[in-house]
């Protein structure tokens, strides 16, 4: 697959020299550098060849601006990256919205943050900023905005029409669960169109990656998704380690897979608790509390915390598990293996529910392409695409487990994908268990102060909610030049207008319900 | 005393006694239903529900009534002042009314009139004004989205509503309730009638806004419906309309298909407060049990199930009572 798109993207771009790039080392095989044109080339070819844009970053590298897309790839592993180098003083690149629907945000947030003007996008405004930011906060050295730009960031204004009005589902909504809005255009009851405001949460958390030392950052990640917390640990602890080339002993591995896919499990009842309750059904939420309390009281044993665990170091794990928790985890299995017969009876057979959810926000499988989502929703959409399998981290290459996969990218699919999720979460937790080897739990000779090798890496984790890329650039420094969080609720929520258009506004609930959205972790 | 009565006539004391027994019974009845829709609520939900206030967490509705009361009474700024104040006031009207003609008991009635489901049907729709009125006056998008589902959904559920009772009409030969609950000596309505009583229960459900029928008030969508700006004791006066309601509701279902007040050994009374009571468990568990119809599907479903299926229901019982 790799020498092939090799071959054809030097024939597709003609002359541009295009690399192969240790994989283990930078996590993509290609690598090319590429003039705007070239770049919409590229773009075209891979959109040709059935790629997705996975991610947009832009690096300040000070004598120049760096725009890097990763294009990767849903049914085998091939990524390549492409960069195009900008001037600082007045940076300008064209626009992939128009082939890649994902682009379309991607690009909006490099305008605010960095100030690069994408030619012809269609809508460069304000998404996670705010008037009366006066500088790009991204930058490395202070650039102040200019007045123009100031008002053409902040042009969006909601406008009614004749017959339409407005309404703000959010920021203080009790279906966004969280502060998102989104401003519903409405014809009476049905949606005509649906504008996303972000930003409600914005911590700026890539700048504060390059204000302290990777292991100072190490409390940042589970905040950002507090539902699936465990996973943007790995994410980031497994990423650094990859990049400073850290072995990590077998048991700690094993013990990663366990507790990120207790916290996958816990974060799969609460998505199911609250689409439930934003369907007017009440009771589940507090069944699956039930079901999910076990969880806490196991993790919380080793980790110490019940939410925002930091549970991961760099080189292995901050505390071994002892019997307890192994007994408490096993205790769990059972339990919950005997609780999937009763959700089946008292929501995925309730007549009600399937009437509200069938049908409802179908994702094609083109369009998920398009918009790259992840996760969940790609496979309700009939993707059989998890990272767990595709690039494995942690002991998730020895696991056995099958994909759950949907037909018909409904709303129904996204529950029955994510119910089955939780079974097969059982099934691996199960095997770690059994071959949970005997050793220690962290790395020998892990240095205090880490220092990765100057040079990039796009590394991939599966969350609960999807795909999460961590792009870091080390400048052979103890903290990262510039950390990128490519996290899933972002695409996964760029797909929400289109759906929501022309359907009524409970259907919008159940559409925003069955993307599982957190929006700390959108607005980062 | 006497002097009242011989002043004002038996039959107006009689009325205005009654009407201050119904008040009093009104009140009563909502604090016993908040208590048993949390209580409920809390042991389906793997919980225990109130307890702390008094002897089960009895007294817990008399502390929530108290708080409710010590309430700033807030007027937002840009509402239809004389709607907004008037609205849950109004919701209040046709919920007394309607206890005026329900027989409790034998003798237990404040005026048995020869009309008096007519009573009920025509002042239970009067409610849906004073819906509109608050969802329009109090100026917000959520309210007024939930007062105009609440108007459509009233309309259409109050013809199967109607049309489920009159085959117990014909069969009574009366529109009076006392009437209709003797004509149920040995033998219920709802045994001759099951589809009329289904028809009618769900109905009814739609009619009070229950789940799965709330859509006026769907707290994931229109963040409370219709009563969104109401705060304090304004907001308790809707709620207080909800819950009697509901028992109204089950009350004309006991009268009409169950037998009314009539049973063996127990005072009827007894019997009528306990069949009530038992249906309006029903409508409190349904509510913590199913999730919410869409607004189509809830029309869809009175308009093309429903109704069909009450004329039918209408005409077999009428074809049958003539032959």
């Amino acid at each position: 697959m790799v020498e092939k798109i090799k071959a054809e993207l030097g024939a597709a771009l003609g002359g541009v020299e295009i690399r192969e790039t240790e994989y283990r080392e930078r996590g993509y095989h290609l690598s090319c550098e590429a003039s705007p044109g070239e770049l919409l080339k590229a773009a075209r070819f891979f959109d040709e060849c059935g790629f997705y844009l996975a991610a947009i970053v832009c690096v300040d590298y000070r004598e120049y601006l760096e725009l890097v897309y990763i294009f990767a790839n849903h049914s085998a592993l091939c990524k390549t990256k492409v960069t195009l180098k900008l001037d600082p003083a007045k940076p300008a690149a064209p626009t992939l919205s128009a082939i890649f629907d994902c682009a379309y945000w991607h690009e909006r947030e490099i305008r605010e943050f960095y100030g690069v003007l994408f030619d012809g996008h269609p809508n460069l405004t304000y998404l996670f900023l705010h008037e009366g930011i006066d500088a790009y906060p991204l930058r490395k050295e202070q650039v102040l905005l200019a007045d123009e730009d100031k008002k053409a960031l902040g042009a969006f204004r909601p406008e009614e029409g004749e017959d339409t009005f407005f309404v703000n589902l959010g920021p203080q909504h009790p279906s966004t669960h969280g502060v998102l809005r989104v401003v519903l255009k409405m014809d009476g009851e049905y949606i005509q169109s649906a504008e996303p405001v972000l930003g409600y949460l914005h911590r700026m958390h890539e700048k504060m990656a390059e204000n302290r030392s990777y292991l100072q950052f190490l409390p940042n990640p589970s905040r950002m998704d507090y539902l699936g917390a465990m996973s943007f640990n790995l994410g980031h602890v497994t990423a650094v380690e990859r990049l400073c080339g850290i072995a990590v002993p077998d048991r700690a591995n094993c013990v990663r897979v366990i507790a990120t896919e207790l916290n996958r499990i816990s974060s799969h009842l609460l998505w199911l608790g609250a689409y439930l309750a934003d369907l007017g059904a009440l009771t589940p939420f507090l069944f699956v509390f039930d079901d999910r309390e076990q969880i806490n009281d196991v993790l919380e044993a080793v980790t110490g915390s019940r939410l925002t665990y930091c549970y991961f170091r760099f080189g292995g794990l901050y505390n071994d598990v002892d019997e307890a928790f192994i007994a408490g985890t096993k205790a769990f299995i059972e339990r919950m293996r005997g609780r999937f017969g009763l959700y089946e009876k008292l929501v995925g057979g309730n007549v009600i529910f399937i009437n509200r959810t069938r049908g409802i926000g179908v994702i094609e499988k083109e369009r998920a392409r398009k918009y790259a989502v992840s996760g969940p929703v790609l496979r309700g959409a009939g993707i059989a695409m998890d990272m767990r399998k595709a690039e494995p981290c942690a002991a998730y290459s020895e696991m056995d487990f099958d994909i759950p996969v949907g037909t018909r990218g409904d709303a129904l699919d996204m529950y029955r994908v994510r119910v089955r999720e939780m079974g097969t979460a059982l099934d691996i937790i199960e095997q770690a268990l059994a071959r949970l080897p005997d050793g220690p739990v962290m790395a020998e000779k892990v240095p205090k102060k880490l220092k990765p090798p100057k040079g990039d890496l796009y590394h991939t984790v599966e969350t609960p909610r999807g795909e999460l890329g961590i792009y870091i650039v080390s400048d052979e420094s103890d903290r990262p030049y510039r950390m990128k969080w490519r996290v899933p609720s972002f695409s996964n929520l760029m797909i929400f207008p289109e759906l929501a258009r022309g359907n009524l506004l409970a259907d919008a609930v159940a559409i925003l319900g069955s993307l599982d959205l957190v929006i700390p972790e959108i607005d980062r | 005393m006497e002097k009242i009565i011989s002043i004002m006539g038996w039959e107006t004391v009689k009325t205005i006694v009654g009407l201050v027994g119904v008040l009093i019974f009104v009140v009563f009845n909502a604090l016993i239903l908040t208590w048993a829709e949390r209580k409920v609520a809390g042991h389906m939900q793997r919980r225990i529900g109130p307890k702390e206030v008094g002897p089960f967490g009895l007294i817990q509705p008399i502390a929530d009534a108290i708080k409710l009361l010590g309430k700033e009474i807030l007027t937002p700024r840009e509402v239809d002042r004389p709607l907004y104040w008037l609205a849950p006031v109004l919701i209040f009207v046709p919920v007394l009314v309607s206890f005026v003609v329900i027989p409790f008991d034998a003798s237990l009635q404040v005026r048995d009139m020869n009309a008096g489901i007519l009573v009920i049907l025509a002042f239970s729709s009067l409610s849906v004004l004073s819906i509109l009125m608050a969802g329009w006056g109090s100026n917000n998008k959520y309210a007024l989205i939930g007062a105009i589902r609440s108007v459509a959904q009233n309309i259409a559920y109050e013809i199967p509503l109607l049309l489920a009772l009159l085959p117990v009409i014909m069969m009574a030969n009366s529109f009076s309730l006392k009437a209709i609950v003797e004509a149920q000596q040995g033998l219920w309505f709802v045994v001759c009638q099951p589809i009329a009583f289904f028809i009618y229960f769900i109905a009814a459900v739609a009619e009070t806004n229950r789940t799965p029928f709330d859509l006026p008030e769907a707290e994931s969508e229109l963040v409370a419906g219709y009563h969104t700006e109401y705060s304090g004791m304004r907001f308790a006066l809707f709620f207080l309309a909800e819950y009697t309601n509901i028992f109204i509701v089950s009350a004309i279902a006991v009268t009409f298909f169950l037998g009314g007040y009539q049973g063996p050994f127990l005072p009827g009374i007894v019997w009528f407060l306990l069949k009530s009571y038992c249906l309006v468990f029903v409508i409190i568990w349904l509510r913590w049990t199913y999730p919410r119809v869409r607004f189509d599907q809830l029309l869809n479903l009175s308009w093309k199930a429903l109704i069909p299926l009450a004329f039918i229901n209408l005409l077999v019982t009428g074809g049958l009572l003539k032959l």
